[in-house]
């Protein structure tokens, strides 16, 4: 039974993404753990999976067992910086909230990394992995804040639609 | 309280085609290597052009839905935007990796095996498994930029609707769920 306030949805949504981003880290961690053994194969598919979203540059990349991660140093910052938001969100936001964080909070989270990358497309300076990886956990960090509230006010939305649905039906059957 | 429903297919399928462009172009997709650019970026602003087009205040879970269409169609655009720009890709990647070699980065012992069976033709198999991938992360990347895009698009409406008076609540009514 769960405390009054406390969403079901809400927290539904949140223990699926906490498996989802375990998954996810697992994922970029064992792609060097396999092209080390000799899964080149396997080890292939796993960084093709995360070549849409990341340059995968070598020099780039932190490395696990003599190969690179499946992603850039940033990348990763993300990544854990998304693993830590999501531990901090019980105890920052609840389950029984619905309203986006504000949007102020976001764009000053955003605003290291966006200095960061900006300076170094732009060729003022080349930031070490260490600072990449740190700016990138202050962005991700806020990220399941949007992300777990705006999936649960998704699935909240369409269990009410549905059960106003059902609510329609028996009424409609009940006048017939 | 207004029941029209957005139309959630036509911002998705403009954002979705410009953010696929961009994804598939060379260099320009690089673009992605930024936290998603394109695609959080396209999500923004299908939910932007949502909010523009829609006569209700856009919710959350509106921009859920129109981002992870448009991550979808993001994914197929650039999807058959790299049949033919493939070989290309590979070059331009093998220049890029030669290039880190000659400033001394050490690089993976395969890579020129991976750079090599990938300037071939791509086998459907591989194609469809790309395809694949690349759509479920889209979509995942598109849930979140449609997100972050109500929050900076969807909430204008509701700031420049005129106040309603406050429906009373009935009796017992609690947050809970």
């Amino acid at each position: 039974m769960l405390r009054p306030g406390i969403s079901r949805t809400a927290l539904a949504v949140y223990l699926l993404t906490v498996a989802g981003t375990a998954i996810w880290l697992s994922a970029i961690f064992l792609a060097p753990v396999l092209a080390g053994r000799g899964s080149a194969g396997a080890a292939r598919i796993i960084y093709a999976a995360f070549s849409p979203i990341c340059h995968q540059i070598p020099g780039r990349c932190f490395t696990f067992h003599g190969h690179p991660l499946a992603v850039c140093g940033r990348c990763l910052g993300i990544y854990v910086g998304f693993a830590a938001g999501l531990v901090l969100y019980p105890f920052v936001r609840g389950f029984s909230k619905v309203e986006l964080p504000s949007i102020r909070v976001f764009l000053l989270l955003t605003l290291p990394m966006a200095v960061d990358g900006a300076a170094g497309i732009l060729g003022i300076w080349a930031s070490p992995i260490g600072v990449r990886f740190a700016t990138g956990i202050v962005w991700g960090t806020v990220l399941p804040f949007f992300f777990v509230t705006g999936l649960a006010d998704l699935f909240l939305t369409r269990r009410k639609k549905a059960a106003a649905r059902t609510l329609e039906k028996i009424r409609v059957n009940n006048v017939e | 309280m207004n029941q029209q429903k957005p139309e959630y297919l036509r911002p998705a399928l403009i954002a979705g085609a410009i953010a696929g462009v961009l994804s598939g172009l060379p260099f320009v997709s690089a673009g992605n290597c930024l936290c998603c650019l394109w695609i959080v970026g396209g999500a923004a602003l299908a939910v932007n052009l949502l909010a523009k087009n829609s006569g209700v205040v856009l919710t959350s879970s509106d921009g859920a839905i129109v981002g992870a269409l448009t991550g979808i169609v993001a994914a197929v655009v650039s999807a058959l935007m790299a049949i033919p720009l493939r070989p290309f890709n590979m070059e331009l990647a093998r220049r890029v990796i030669g290039k880190f070699s000659e400033l001394g980065t050490d690089m993976p012992s395969n890579l020129d095996g991976f750079l090599d069976s990938g300037s071939g033709i791509l086998s459907p198999g591989w194609f469809l498994l790309s395809l694949f991938l690349s759509a479920t992360v889209f979509t995942v990347v598109g849930v979140l930029g449609g997100i972050i895009g109500v929050s900076l698009f969807g909430r204008k409406k509701a700031q420049a609707s005129p106040p309603t008076a406050p429906l009373p609540s009935p009796p017992g009514s609690g947050d809970a769920v």
